[in-house]
């Protein structure tokens, strides 16, 4: 049996065992947005498609099925959808800016020998490809940010419905806080074990300090490290703002009809 | 401006020592990164002008089309011994730029310098590299003053965790280099002992709820790399394409399984940390709580973080391939054959680290309870 097959059936097992229904439906929507990813990278390859505004769709679709599917529609999810789709936005246009001027697109040098069976000039644009990378890569954990303060944000209004927007939008930022640290670390460990083989590299061909700090693919990596912690951090006031915003606004409709 | 005056009136001291100390480590970093060329031995010239002299439009077997520019550049050197003087650059790259960059005035590139043009008046040369240190610092900055607005402390703490396990990591790698026979796993399993011990004590502090944590996350990963490395054993690696992995000096087989380890190890964390805290948390809350709802209460938990967490793993592991994706399948590669070629590890590595997420969520529950009970019987 194939490794991967066989590693996909115990992860569906053990999410069933442990998660029951929902453990199911998180399996699947993992299987939904590997479809998504797969498909944005197809129509990348459309050199008139725009990878940015592609990024965009597929960052809704993916945030559509992280909140809407796993949990339901309602107004924890809605506002957590909101604040997501806005934070990506505004992360999208800055990483298109970064690797604009650092220079991080498309292949390093440490790559040549890999590449030089295929054409290069293959007339998409490398620097928006750049970009939606790293945004794909912090897509995952921005969700989990909204979500989680949309949540106890909820429980709070429900059990203090006189609370005001600035006390909502405070207790927001003190649960962001408390999990900042947390995700930034998931995010920064997950990419260490992705770059181990790069590392020893690097080491194992004694480049200099200056050398792996000028080169394009450890630069390329650091940025993304540290793209995705602005992400999380972003999420946090941008959601708890929203969210406080919404929460107190269907109160007031509801005081006046 | 009054309003940020008495803002700054009001701040404790030690968050205004704080704030006053990283503003000065900016400026001096930022200065010094845009006056470092003395330190490095290539030469580095910063770009004075730059004209495009020549396009031609291009098309590769595959009928894809391209537009490639040719620039000439002046240039001064920054350093070395012709230090001052002009050089001329040329430099060709194309509308897509999978390999090469257009330059604008002002860029620094390191610079080989052409033997022959020696002596003469005008200096020619080739560019290696551009220099990228001084946005990696500016990005840098960004990155820990949005994370100090916006965290505080917290902030601060990861900002410092960060720094401290890359620290770590690279001296692990040194070690495992120097030292010929030890083995990278072995390596790789003592510096993740280390890092959760140093990320979870630094934020949680010296507790029963962070000894819990640390001990379910040790056992988790150690099962998740169990799990892994059965399958990989009874299914003979079969579907594994090592001979697409990237910048390799080492057997494959240990990195990628240093990197399953090291690359879980963060989301195990996050679980095992989430777990220990809320049933810390229900036990503070009630101290005669009876075992059954903690279980209960604990699941329910583990059930609304594990979609998540895997998501989160998922997509920081398979969003890195898309370019090497989209150059396949733009050189007529067929769509099966560079999904194995490309993903294979990848998604290996994600399913993994999910195995990990969703086996810590009972781990930690039931070392959680053996603290909790622990403490019980003590009061």
């Amino acid at each position: 049996m194939n490794v991967l097959l066989c590693l996909a059936v115990i992860l569906f097992i053990l999410m069933i065992l442990i998660g029951g229904k929902k453990g199911a439906r998180s399996f699947f929507a993992l299987f939904l947005n590997f479809g998504v990813l797969l498909l944005a990278a197809v129509i990348m390859t459309d050199p008139k498609a725009n990878p940015v505004i592609l990024t965009m769709l597929a960052c809704t679709v993916i945030s559509g099925i992280n909140l809407f599917y796993i949990n339901e529609v309602n107004n924890k999810t809605k506002p957590a959808f909101l604040s997501a789709m806005i934070t990506i936005g505004v992360l999208l246009l800055f990483i298109v800016m970064v690797t604009e001027t650092a220079m991080i697109q498309g292949f390093g040098e440490e790559e040549t020998e890999e590449l030089s069976i295929f054409s290069l000039y293959i007339g998409v644009d490398f620097v928006k490809i750049g970009a939606s990378v790293i945004i794909m890569s912090t897509i995952g954990a921005i969700t989990d940010v909204a979500i989680s303060i949309t949540s106890p944000m909820r429980e709070l209004y429900h059990h203090q419905p006189s609370i005001s927007r600035k006390e909502l939008f405070r207790f927001g930022i003190s649960i962001g806080r408390d999990i900042l640290g947390t995700n930034t670390n998931t995010m920064f460990f997950a990419f260490f074990g992705g770059y181990i083989a790069l590392l020893i590299w690097f080491k194992d061909l004694s480049y200099s300090f200056g050398e792996v700090v000028n080169s394009k693919l450890f630069s390329a990596e650091m940025i993304t490290i540290l793209c995705a912690g602005i992400g999380i951090a972003l999420v946090i006031p941008i959601t708890s703002w929203i969210a406080a915003y919404t929460f107190v606004k269907t109160r007031e409709k509801r005081g006046t009809s | 401006m009054r309003d940020l005056a008495s803002k700054i009136k009001n701040m404790p001291r030690s968050v205004l020592v704080l704030s006053i100390f990283s503003v000065l480590c900016f400026a001096a970093s930022v200065v010094f990164v845009h006056h470092n060329e003395s330190f490095y031995e290539d030469p580095i010239a910063k770009m004075v002008k730059t004209t495009q002299v020549d396009q031609t439009e291009r098309t590769d077997m595959h009928g894809n089309k391209d537009q490639v520019f040719t620039q000439q550049i002046l240039a001064e050197l920054q350093n070395g011994e012709y230090k001052g003087q002009q050089i001329r650059l040329t430099n060709e790259h194309s509308a897509s730029g999978a390999y090469d960059q257009e330059y604008s005035p002002g860029n620094k590139v390191f610079v080989s310098i052409d033997e022959d043009a020696a002596g003469t008046k005008e200096l020619t040369g080739t560019i290696k590299n551009a220099k990228r240190d001084e946005s990696m610092v500016l990005i840098a900055w960004v990155f820990i003053f949005i994370l100090l607005a916006v965290g505080g402390k917290q902030g601060l703490f990861s900002v410092i965790s960060l720094a401290v396990n890359a620290i770590l990591l690279s001296y692990a790698l040194d070690v495992y280099l120097v030292t010929s026979g030890t083995s990278l796993i072995w390596i790789c399993g003592i510096s993740a002992v280390l890092f959760t011990m140093i990320s979870l004590l630094l934020v949680n502090g010296f507790n029963e709820k962070t000894y819990a944590a640390i001990i379910a996350t040790i056992l988790g990963t150690l099962s998740s790399l169990a799990v892994t490395y059965l399958v990989m054993w009874a299914t003979a690696e079969k579907g594994l394409r090592y001979e697409e992995m990237q910048f390799l000096t080492r057997p494959p087989q240990i990195v990628f399984m240093a990197g399953v380890l090291i690359g879980s190890l963060g989301a195990v964390m996050d679980v095992a940390i989430t777990m220990s805290s809320s049933i810390f948390g229900l036990y503070e809350k009630n101290h005669t709580i009876p075992i059954k709802a903690l279980k209960t209460s604990g699941m329910d938990i583990g059930k609304d973080i594990m979609g998540t967490m895997t998501n989160i793993l998922f997509f920081a592991y398979i969003s890195g391939s898309i370019p090497m994706l989209i150059l396949y399948l733009k050189n007529s590669t067929p769509l099966g054959y560079t999904l194995s070629m490309n993903l294979s590890l990848e998604l290996a590595r994600a399913l993994a680290g999910g195995i990990g997420i969703v086996l810590t969520i009972p781990i930690g529950l039931y070392i959680s309870i053996f603290f909790v009970n622990r403490k019980r019987a003590r009061t």
